[in-house]
């Protein structure tokens, strides 16, 4: 029961935001070993939906390891929002959506927020904090 | 519940062996010379059938081994007869196709499993391993023998962890029937690992479990 790590993931496959938390879980990476993680993730979503043996499916939405698991929220506007936690982490569909819910409340009607560039700012940062600790 | 589709993988990135069982959308037939011989009979093209049967063919080579002779030999033949019922799904019109051919399919696939075993390690630090993947029509399953090849099984969305299954395959048909079978040429990258005895016990093996349905 332990929740890793954010990213935020724009439409075209750039890592917009990321963040650890709890010390103890996974090693931290440098910036640029994220950046092409969420690219590689960015595309295997996409083939994933094509591999299906029964008709039409949305791309990968739980990706486990042995320790731990990626938990992926695709929006309608193709952000995608990637929950790292251990594996059993039943909260991790609802703590997306409140991601989610802060995200458009800070991110998308904040007037100096470019859309798909990196997200900086201050308020979504104290509600990722308030939602998932430090 | 279901189990759709088993892939296995040796080092050298080719697939050896599919099989599939309740897949309601299908891959076309491979491309020529784009999958390795002996991989499923079931997808390859179909070559022109002869215009007289071979076995009743006095003159055929084959003859030697008609069932009077009571030898049963289990080469690999390029198309290998599986006891199984063909799945002729393949060559009807393909309405209900998934737009790939299997040679590209099986290479996606790989790509897939590669990639997230990759992300997996490097995210993890240390030499984990990538268990399986869920959308929301199927759920994907790895496991990987330390002589590198790999299991990958479709299944059902709602299913467990296949993992123990796939080791079970590996552990049972698998050394019986492929590495003790000195009919089949391991690590070739010439020859799948396809044979009567292989297929058959695998097939008996998933359609027993429970999750099958």
């Amino acid at each position: 029961m332990a929740i890793w790590g954010l990213w935020v993931i724009n439409k075209a496959g750039g890592l917009v935001y990321q963040r650890n938390f709890g010390g103890d879980g996974l090693p931290r990476l440098t910036a640029n070993e994220y950046l092409t993680l969420a690219g590689t993730l960015h595309g295997i979503h996409a083939i994933t939906s094509r591999l299906s043996p029964t008709g039409p499916s949305s791309g990968a939405q739980v990706i486990s390891g042995e320790t731990f698991k990626l938990t992926i929220l695709l929006t309608a506007t193709g952000t995608k929002f990637v929950l790292i936690t251990s594996l059993v982490e039943p909260t991790a569909d609802s703590v997306l959506q409140k991601v989610y819910e802060a995200y458009a409340d800070t991110v998308m009607k904040n007037p100096f927020h470019i859309p798909e560039m990196p997200i900086q700012s201050e308020g979504f940062d104290t509600r990722i904090a308030a939602l998932l600790g430090s | 519940m279901t189990i759709f589709s088993l892939y296995i993988y040796d080092r050298h990135c080719n697939c050896v062996y599919y099989q599939d069982w309740h897949r309601t959308k299908r891959p076309k037939v491979a491309v020529e010379g784009g999958l390795l011989p002996g991989v499923s009979a079931a997808v390859y093209p179909r070559a022109e059938e002869p215009a007289s049967d071979n076995v009743n063919n006095p003159n055929s080579a084959r003859n030697t081994l008609a069932s009077a002779s009571g030898v049963l030999i289990a080469v690999n033949e390029d198309m290998p007869r599986t006891p199984l019922p063909t799945q002729s799904q393949f060559t009807q019109p393909h309405t209900n196709s998934t737009g790939l051919s299997f040679d590209e399919e099986a290479k996606l696939v790989y790509g897939v499993v590669l990639s997230l075993r990759n992300l997996i390690k490097k995210l993890s630090g240390r030499d984990e391993q990538f268990v399986h993947y869920r959308t929301s029509t199927y759920k994907l399953h790895l496991y990987e023998t330390l002589s590198g090849y790999k299991f990958v099984m479709l299944s059902d969305p709602n299913v467990d962890s296949l993992r123990f299954v796939l080791r079970q395959i590996y552990s049972g048909p698998f050394l019986e029937y492929v590495v003790r079978n000195p009919l089949i040429t391991m690590d070739s990258r010439e020859q799948g690992i396809d044979n009567e005895y292989f297929r058959t016990s695998t097939d008996r093996m998933v359609k027993s479990l429970t999750v099958f349905e």
